[in-house]
């Protein structure tokens, strides 16, 4: 479709915004406006919509912008919640996968030893005396492991111990 | 040394563009109180004229001014925060038409705009429901924002995301349909 642009019409747009149309208009321009299809088409859609405007305008029903705005208080804090509870869940995931790990790498390590946990278990009674030292299995810390292992074994521990005390107490 | 002497200009400049481009600190309660009444029923009106759902309009406009304080806005003043406004609940129109749901606007029945229309209304009203329901919702938005609340093509393109460019042509057709529309209306109801 082709603009057909009339050279009067940002005249007549502007009389319409400043509310002088049709009254303080000069004839002219009134004479032009009835027959120029584009001008016409500008008065006849401008006029309607704002009287349509201010008809709906009225017929509004309006809320309460107290009740609006403290309702926008929630949302910002339970987004702000939200931000800040997503590292604490990724710290949760890091650590439960890291204990799976450490698990499934402990289990293998204790098949390839042949389980000493089980002469462990069938020597417990023949001990006598119940020592400390008696209920550490010897086979189960290697004096090979090196504190590589360990550290960071006891840190997930930690770690996953926090998560823990974490999910019981936001349960809470 | 200050550190920003340290960086390239290229970041330490878009860093003061940043700053200089602040977020607007949220509205106060009494603040966005006077705020709602002085535009909430410019964006009622557009919302359930377009959307020709009064029901609707109340859901989407109470959305969008809880969006509108959860915000982050550049721009400060009452104009801007009204632009922004509009802006909000354009895109919320948007996604309720793009939702495939039976009370999807191109689902609602030819006489519901008349029945809108009926009595009670002022004769404008009367005319623009049946010529609005003709019109594609993009349109209605256009016409609305160009000819009710007076936008300019470049406050039209920022609150509907549509191309500046674009506008005047859209906006020219959309206009002489509706114009064509009122006319057959005006002499259908004289008839």
């Amino acid at each position: 479709m082709k603009l057909g642009s009339c050279a009067r019409e940002k005249e007549v747009k502007d009389l319409l915004e400043r509310g002088h149309w049709p009254e303080a208009c000069a004839p002219d321009l009134r004479l032009h406006v009835s027959g120029c299809r584009n001008c016409g088409d500008l008065v006849l859609v401008t006029e309607t919509f704002r009287n349509a405007r201010a008809a709906a305008a009225g017929a509004a029903k309006l809320g309460s912008p107290g009740l609006l705005w403290w309702r926008a208080q929630l949302r910002r804090r339970n987004a702000a919640v939200e931000r800040i509870g997503r590292p604490l869940l990724s710290a949760q995931i890091f650590a439960l996968a890291t204990i799976l790990l450490l698990t499934v790498g402990f289990v293998v390590s204790q098949a390839r030893h042949g389980l000493g946990w089980l002469t462990w278990l069938e020597g417990l009674p023949e001990a006598g005396t119940l020592h400390l030292g008696n209920l550490w299995p010897t086979a189960l810390f290697d004096p090979s492991w090196s504190p590589l292992v360990l550290v960071p074994a006891v840190a997930t521990l930690v770690l996953l111990g926090g998560a823990v005390v974490y999910l019981v107490s936001e349960k809470q | 040394m200050p550190w920003e002497s340290v960086l390239p200009s290229v970041l330490t400049r878009d860093a003061q563009l940043d700053a200089s481009r602040a977020a607007v600190p949220p509205m106060d309660n009494d603040a966005f109180a006077c705020f709602y009444e002085r535009s909430s029923r410019s964006v009622w009106a557009y919302l359930a004229r377009t959307s020709g759902d009064p029901a609707l309009a109340e859901d989407l406009m109470q959305e969008s001014y809880v969006r509108f304080l959860c915000a982050t806005r550049k721009e400060e003043g009452e104009v801007a925060a009204r632009r922004y406004l509009f802006r909000i609940a354009s895109n919320l129109l948007r996604d309720h038409w793009r939702r495939p749901r039976t009370s999807s606007l191109d689902e609602i029945s030819e006489d519901f705009f008349a029945a809108h229309g009926g009595s009670g209304q002022s004769d404008s009203q009367m005319m623009l429901g049946p010529a609005m329901k003709q019109m594609r919702p993009r349109d209605r938005q256009l016409l609305w924002l160009a000819y009710a609340e007076g936008y300019s093509h470049r406050e039209i393109a920022e609150v509907t995301g549509l191309a500046s460019a674009s506008i005047r042509l859209m906006l020219f057709r959309a206009r002489r349909k509706v114009a064509r529309l009122l006319r057959d209306t005006e002499s259908g109801r004289a008839l």
